[in-house]
């Protein structure tokens, strides 16, 4: 694959950016935890995009594996004393085999009834680890051993960062290889996928595997580096904000998802506070009472936005499905990585009609 | 030497009878129409026999392995290579993409990129080479026809069932398919061609069965098989009634569960 000085220059200059964040928000803990926090969705949104977008799957459960994970991981650790490592490829493995359940459970089921289905099974999942208070700790939580012994959020940066470009390489392989094909073609018509000899019924269960599998690794290693994971990571608003960060970044592409999720994750951390110029502080502070009837507050260096920020979420949601079905980011990325296939395809169209003519 | 045996094949839907210890044969490339009214159990055989249903009856043989029962992934890889009644190209995927599947699914551990010459090759044959990188859901209804035609080819099947491909095609696509069906015979393969265009079934078919309510009343020579009493009753015969036109008696055109009185109030 050819690629233009552009495309080399944008991965360049993205690959810097990355490699150099904790080096800019090294004095900003804060901004170094949301970006860490938008690379674990991204591995989720990225995941969840191969499972819909590709394989046409539209399934609610992926909270549910990550889940799994994170909580095997985390009982293990604390019950048999195991090192965050062992207990974390443990948990991974464990909501791979449940990944392959809930496929074999799915096979017969399309669209609305699957959706319906996993999000049955992350329900029930959700009010389980609610009420095993023995084992799960239940509403309270469950606190995790660190992975990395350290104050310092730079290590896990690294962590995670690594974990999304391995995730992401891992998926675009499979995704280019004769899976993504085959993925495709079950996406578009189970049934003349069949009839074209692909099988269905394995290539199905593997695109729940996969995408549980790395889920599953992505939540087993956040709930390490928060240290502590509760019940409500499965209710249903944290899985439609994964659909909605795949949604906006573009459903059908891996590396739109991921960019969806990191710019959703810094644009509702950006959006708490609205920064206002120290002059008219006092005013506004003056002014708490007005803003408080319209749902916001004064904090201590502009205006606090509270719930508003997730009516912009909506908002630029309801943008994305009325005018860029394709994702708001794709077209961009489509433009960037674009192949000369294209102009040759136009080249010999034209000449295909000016011999008809 | 393809060698297909339907042994009293049966399907039941519930209480219904959709096909009924059903057999026949085909050795090598034959070619073979099917025919009989809406509702006689053409597309069920059709189904039966590529493993969409199991039959409740009956065996299907092909090339000496029992295949009924069989998933339709299995069967497509034994050779059974079918259109259906409805267009069903990959339509979110590329011209390209399309023609990868059948033989990626049967080389799983091959690369994509070995195939394209064939691809290509199948392309030409159909004249829709410069439509290979284009979308599915971007060509015309007839060109989506012909790129399941040309899917098929890359599954390389003995027997192919093709379900109704006359059905709302022009003339000229019409001429195209007919080639289609001559080149593909010549070079070894098996067809059954289930149509109601009695034409292309005369002028293509050199055996032709006959399904009534699920079971096969004729199987012959097309020009023997039209003059069966049988199959004139039961289909052919519909021309030669000369009934006139069906008379609509006066009120029936009214919205069932409402009488004259009532829209007259």
């Amino acid at each position: 694959m050819k690629r233009s000085l552009l495309q080399w220059l944008i991965i360049a200059v993205g690959a810097v950016v990355m490699l150099g964040v904790p080096f800019a928000l090294g004095n900003k803990p804060y901004w170094l935890h949301v970006a860490i926090v938008a690379y674990f969705y991204a591995i989720l949104a990225s995941s969840w995009a191969l499972l819909a977008g590709y394989a046409g799957q539209f399934s609610f459960g992926h909270m549910a594996f990550m889940a799994v994970a994170a909580y095997t991981s985390g009982i293990l650790g604390r019950d048999l004393g195991m090192t965050p490592v062992q207990s974390i490829i443990i948990g991974t493995l464990t909501s791979a085999v449940v990944g392959f359940v809930i496929g074999v459970l799915c096979l017969r089921l399309r669209s609305t009834y699957l959706a319906l289905f996993t999000l049955a099974f992350s329900e029930i999942l959700r009010l389980a680890l609610n009420s095993e208070l023995d084992l799960t700790g239940g509403p309270n939580g469950l606190t995790l051993e660190l992975l990395v012994d350290t104050t310092s959020r730079v290590p896990y940066y690294y962590i995670m960062l690594g974990l999304l470009i391995v995730s992401l390489a891992f998926m675009y392989w499979l995704a280019n290889s004769s899976f993504g094909l085959f993925f495709h073609a079950i996406r578009e018509d189970e049934e003349a996928a069949a009839a074209m000899g692909v099988n269905i019924v394995r290539y199905k269960i593997m695109a729940f595997v996969v995408t549980s599998l790395i889920a599953g690794l992505a939540g087993a290693v956040e709930a390490h580096y928060i240290g502590f994971i509760t019940p409500n990571i499965l209710i249903i608003a944290q899985m439609s904000i994964v659909v909605a960060m795949a949604i906006i970044g573009g459903v059908e592409s891996l590396l739109g998802a991921a960019i969806g999720a990191i710019f959703v994750q810094f644009m509702l951390e950006l959006l708490r506070e609205i920064p206002m110029p120290a002059s008219i502080m006092p005013t506004l502070a003056q002014m708490e009472g007005t803003l408080e009837a319209f749902g916001l507050s004064v904090g201590e260096h502009g205006i606090l936005t509270n719930a508003w920020r997730l009516v912009v979420f909506g908002f630029v949601l309801i943008l994305t499905l009325r005018f860029y079905q394709n994702g708001l980011l794709y077209p961009i990325i489509d433009r960037l990585s674009r192949r000369p296939v294209l102009a040759e395809t136009v080249a010999k169209r034209i000449q295909a009609t000016e011999v008809e003519s | 030497m393809i060698e297909l045996d339907v042994r009293r094949v049966s399907m039941s839907f519930g209480g219904l009878q959709a096909l009924n210890g059903v057999s026949f044969s085909i050795l090598g490339n034959e070619l073979i129409g099917l025919i009989g009214p809406n509702g006689a159990g053409k597309t069920t055989l059709t189904n039966v026999l590529d493993g969409v249903y199991k039959p409740t009856g009956g065996e299907v043989w092909l090339n000496g392995q029992r295949i009924d029962g069989l998933p339709p992934y299995e069967i497509a890889r034994c050779g059974f290579g079918r259109t259906f009644q409805v267009t069903r190209a990959f339509r979110r995927m590329t011209v390209l993409k399309n023609m990868l599947v059948p033989a990626m699914a049967l080389h799983p551990m091959a690369r994509q990129r070995d195939f394209h010459d064939k691809a290509m090759e199948v392309l030409e044959f159909l004249t829709m080479e410069h439509l290979v990188n284009d979308y599915a859901r971007s060509l015309s209804g007839g060109q989506q026809k012909l790129l399941e035609l040309g899917r098929l080819l890359m599954l390389d099947p003995d027997i192919i069932i093709l379900d109704e491909p006359f059905a709302g095609v022009h003339p000229r696509l019409m001429g195209k398919i007919y080639e289609y069906i001559r080149v593909v015979h010549e070079q070894g393969k098996a067809f059954i061609i289930i149509s109601h265009d009695m034409d292309s079934i005369f002028t293509l078919s050199k055996r032709l069965l006959v399904l009534n309510f699920g079971e096969l009343i004729a199987d012959g020579d097309p020009n023997e098989v039209k003059q069966d009493p049988a199959v004139i009753e039961a289909y052919l015969g519909e021309e030669e009634e000369e009934e006139g036109p069906v008379v609509i008696p006066p009120g029936r055109l009214v919205a069932a569960g409402e009488t004259e009185e009532e829209s007259d109030a």
